[in-house]
């Protein structure tokens, strides 16, 4: 029987746009076509009953109550517990792995080889093991005997560099050009008309991403055709393709769950190198395999923030004009290919001309951590922009002024400036007198932020008056749950609790992998559309009730629902509807959404000069965002950027052994992360001069000014600039040493 | 790398596991329980022994080997588990798996379970529910001092017991109180917040 073919629609008029879309952490701009006219928009930012305003998280009971189950917590009947043994040495091949020993241990179960013939760092994955228990496992790893081919290695990056130093990839260059850009005949001449000129070297250390809970899955197979993985991860969807081609399972009978993720900052995509391991080790003993990587793999072989040697020049006119810039930059991701923001970064200045290279050394491959590249290139262009201010005698914030075209720097730093006491800031670096010094800098961030057209959310309402709204996405910490529902309650007039959401699961609608802030700008305007068209199909149900109003009538607000001047309790409506209850299905409009977040950051710090201690006084940070969709959580996301900058630029450094071609610091003992005692006071300040109606992610743009506005603090405060991060005693003692005898 | 695993089976081997299991059996089982286990006595497993934690208030018996800490004992061997308690640094460096014993904050990734028996042991759970929290837990979610929440549970759990020793804390003593205890969202300063506003309600802890 054919069915009489519907008339179809007028095509709804189209344009074409440039959306982020997230590949393992990266932005990768892609074009996409997109409906011109889509509905009614946000509204202005000061008028919102529950956006915009400080909405407790609505798993935080749950989280203070230890009741979130995260993947880390699955314990399911029969599982085993699996490990990896790793590579000790900085480049090998393996010749002989004896795992007889190890496999007559009672509750050792198996065995599986990592693919990799070559090991290229210390750390590389070369077998995993599953057990009974975690303890058992490690007697396996113990009990395995490997022989090794030892290769030569480097690891740092300045021999690295050397014709003569060991090839990280046989045949190839450790050096490898990744483009030019800018005209240098050009920025010669550009630099003769320089009144002054600064040549300066800055370097930053490979760092940690340092999740708390550590990278992994419980792969639930039983044998069968279908499983569930478990996976602590930034993407619901990037786990099930790759876990069912593992498992030897079609994709659609592969189910993700991502109840709660104990932390990730772009290091956790797709299944991983332990994901694969675990995978292959439950298809093989039939039975779920719990692998969750120990701190020790954490550090060695689960990512880490891009290394950055930038060699920059830059000519600078007495009136504050930056005339000329000629870097070099070095991009050190290891085995990986790395990542840096080009320069001059955010700033004009005048004839630029760049050359960026990747330098390869034996270690794990760099991958996407907050805000990829971006902290590198400002904390370099931050302090050369402070050095040519104080080369020509410059406030520094007049100076960044005179070379930042955008507005909206201008605003922020006036009230950053207000904020932090910018006026108490002695203009001569180590001028305070007494051996507690104390200094302020700052420094300007920018960000993307935007969404893409990936998340498809239902919002269905049941005649018990029950609201849900569901999408597979997940929730970082940054509070994804909270604001999904603060939307639909929002939309229908009802509160937060009224209000439940569904996610964290792969058979929930599609929704985009967390990385490059573009979750809130992906998810938001699919979850307000599926509440806008809802709220339509319900109004269409109980407008006949409401004196035949007209659909467009009915007012939703304080758990009622009215029009003509009559009005029902929610309830009431609700048992108006199918016994099916009604559902509404929402997709991405890029109307709801901007790209570009600015933010500055000020920093206070103390600095003993007989000690080199840098004591972290004050923070304040300015950050707009359009829409906040809740002020809470915006200025966790603030406070969370200022700490893990003040751990970059203070404290935190992967530190390797040449010789061993190892790292020396792999565990939370050796590796400095910020702790409870050298917190500052935090200023985080929602900038609501910012009037877009627009959702836009702000979890990147908070991490990237903080280390340049600490660097040039300590500088202003005992007049060292320390190039090379990180900012320890050591380096401000022997640049105090080096003052006093040049000046001697 | 063996030299990063953990060498706890080592370590008891040096004392000689048989020793170190007999010398512990003394003190942490119950008489009754010493008894059942004479009459019952299964074929002997990879050396555990049964041992009772008391975690929050119920006596709860696992069968671990000597080896095992409080922490995985309660994770991966008590059924139902208990993971508020969370393994992060696995060296008692960030206080994600702190509990109390008899009262007082101790990692439970660096105890071992045969040393907390006959203990009062306290995790993040028996202090507080989602439906009935005590004060800190219910000012952690007041001030967002919380994000991806598994550095919460030690948090909770040190500042909870910290404020029965000191309930009127300065700013600077609730900092010296948790700094054995990381978080990587940076959640710092409203945990601050969440602390000394707790201090207020202290009746509640």
């Amino acid at each position: 029987m054919q069915q009489q073919a519907q008339p179809s629609p007028s095509p709804k008029p189209k344009k074409k746009i440039r959306v982020p879309r997230v590949v393992n952490g990266v932005e990768q701009m892609v074009e996409i076509e997109v409906d011109e006219d889509s509905g009614p928009g946000w509204g202005p930012n000061d008028k919102h009953r529950l956006l915009n305003q400080r909405i407790t998280r609505v798993d935080g009971p749950l989280k203070a109550a230890g009741a979130a189950r995260y993947t880390h917590d699955q314990r399911l009947p029969g599982m085993l517990y699996a490990r990896i043994l790793r590579c000790p040495h900085g480049h090998a091949r393996v010749t002989k792995l004896d795992t007889d020993a190890a496999s007559k241990i009672p509750g050792v179960k198996a065995f599986i080889q990592a693919p990799l013939t070559e090991l290229r760092f210390a750390g590389a994955p070369v077998v995993a093991v599953a057990a009974t228990t975690p303890e058992i496992a490690g007697d396996a790893l113990r009990a395995i005997k490997v022989t090794y081919e030892v290769l030569p290695h480097v690891v740092h990056a300045a021999y690295a560099i050397k014709p003569e130093a060991p090839k990280v990839v046989a045949e190839e260059n450790n050096l490898q050009e990744k483009g030019k850009n800018g005209d240098p005949t050009k920025v010669e001449a550009a630099f003769a008309t320089a009144d002054e000129i600064v040549e300066a070297e800055y370097t930053s250390p490979r760092i940690h991403h340092a999740c708390l809970e550590t990278h992994g899955m419980v792969v639930d197979y039983r044998g069968g055709d279908s499983a569930t993985i478990y996976a602590s991860t930034q993407g619901t969807f990037t786990i099930p393709g790759d876990a069912a081609k593992e498992l030897g399972l079609k994709e659609s009978n592969v189910v993700s769950s991502v109840e709660h993720m104990g932390g990730g900052f772009g290091s956790k995509f797709g299944i991983g190198t332990e994901g694969m391991l675990a995978c292959r080790l439950s298809k093989q003993t039939k039975a779920p395999v719990k692998m969750m990587l120990t701190r020790y793999d954490e550090f060695v072989m689960a990512g880490n923030r891009s290394a950055a040697w930038q060699k920059l020049k830059a000519g600078v006119k007495r009136d504050g004009t930056i005339v000329a810039l000629q870097a070099r930059q070095y991009r050190l991701g290891g085995i990986g290919q790395g990542s840096q923001a080009g320069q001059p970064f955010i700033y004009t200045m005048g004839d630029t001309y760049r050359e960026i290279y990747a330098l390869h050394t034996n270690e794990d491959s760099a991958i996407a951590m907050r805000a990829p590249g971006y902290p590198q290139a400002s904390f370099a262009a931050e302090s050369l922009v402070d050095e040519l201010a104080h080369k020509i005698k410059m406030d520094p914030l007049e100076f960044r002024k005179k070379n930042l075209r955008d507005q909206v720097y201008h605003r922020q730093l006036d009230r950053g400036a207000r904020e932090i006491g910018w006026s108490r800031r002695n203009p001569v670096a180590g001028g305070n007198p007494g051996p507690l010094k104390r200094g302020i800098g700052c420094a300007v961030g920018i960000w993307g932020g935007g969404g893409n057209n990936q998340c498809k959310v239902d919002v269905t309402i049941s005649r018990d008056g029950s609201v849900v709204v569901a999408v597979g996405t997940q929730d970082l910490g940054t509070g994804t749950r909270t604001y999904m529902r603060a939307i639909v309650a929002e939309e229908f007039g009802l509160g937060i609790k009224d209000v439940k959401e569904q996610i964290g699961n792969s058979k929930l609608g599609g929704a985009n992998p967390s990385g490059g802030s573009t979750t809130a700008p992906s998810l938001s305007p699919s979850v307000k559309d599926a509440a806008i068209k809802t709220r339509l199909l319900m109004a269409q149900r109980v407008a006949p009730l409401l004196g035949n109003a007209k659909p467009e009538e009915v007012a939703f607000a304080d758990a009622k629902v009215s029009a003509n001047g009559k009005s029902m309790t929610w309830r009431e409506a609700c048992a108006s509807l199918p016994a099916a209850g009604i559902t509404g299905h929402g997709e991405w409009r890029s109307d709801l959404q901007a790209r570009g977040v600015h933010g500055v950051c000020f920093a206070e710090v103390e600095v003993d000069v007989e000690t080199g201690f840098v004591k972290p006084i004050k923070m304040v940070h300015v950050q707009d965002g359009g829409l906040p969709l809740n002020r809470l959580t915006f200025e966790s996301q603030i406070n969370g950027g200022m700490i893990q900058s003040l751990g970059m630029a203070l404290y935190e450094e992967r530190v390797m052994d040449a010789q061993l071609g190892m790292q020396l610091n792999p565990g939370f003992g050796d590796y400095k992360l910020p702790g409870t005692l050298e917190m500052p006071e935090m200023v985080p300040i929602i900038d609501d001069d910012d009037k877009r109606e627009a959702v836009i992610g702000v979890a990147e743009g908070c991490n990237i000014p903080a280390v340049g506005a600490l660097a040039n603090a300590v500088f202003n405060a005992c007049g060292v600039r320390v190039r090379d991060l990180p900012i320890t005693p050591d380096k401000i003692l022997m640049g105090l040493m080096n003052t006093s005898t040049s000046r001697a | 790398m063996a030299k990063h695993d953990s060498s706890r089976r080592k370590f008891l081997k040096g004392v000689g596991i048989a020793g170190a299991g007999a010398a512990i059996a003394d003190h942490i089982w119950t008489e009754g329980e010493a008894k059942e286990e004479q009459q019952s006595t299964p074929a002997a497993t990879s050396g555990e022994v049964k041992v009772v934690l008391n975690v929050n208030g119920q006596p709860r018996t696992v069968q671990i080997e000597p080896r095992t800490t409080l922490l995985n004992a309660m994770r991966d061997r008590l059924e139902p588990a208990v993971t508020g308690p969370k393994l992060v640094c696995d060296m008692g460096t960030c206080g994600a798996c702190t509990v109390l014993l008899d009262g007082k904050p101790a990692y439970s990734c660096l105890v071992l379970a045969i040393d907390a028996a006959g203990k009062k042991i306290t995790t993040v759970e028996g202090l507080g529910t989602t439906d009935k929290p005590n004060a800190v837990q219910a000012a952690f979610v007041e001030h967002d001092a919380l994000m991806c929440g598994f550095c919460t549970p030690g948090f909770v759990t040190t500042i909870s017991a910290y404020l029965k020793k000191n309930p009127n804390p300065s700013l600077d003593e609730v900092r010296e109180a948790c700094k054995g205890n990381f978080c990587r969202c940076g959640t710092y300063p409203r945990v601050f917040e969440a602390a000394l506003a707790a201090a207020t309600r202290r009746s509640q802890i």
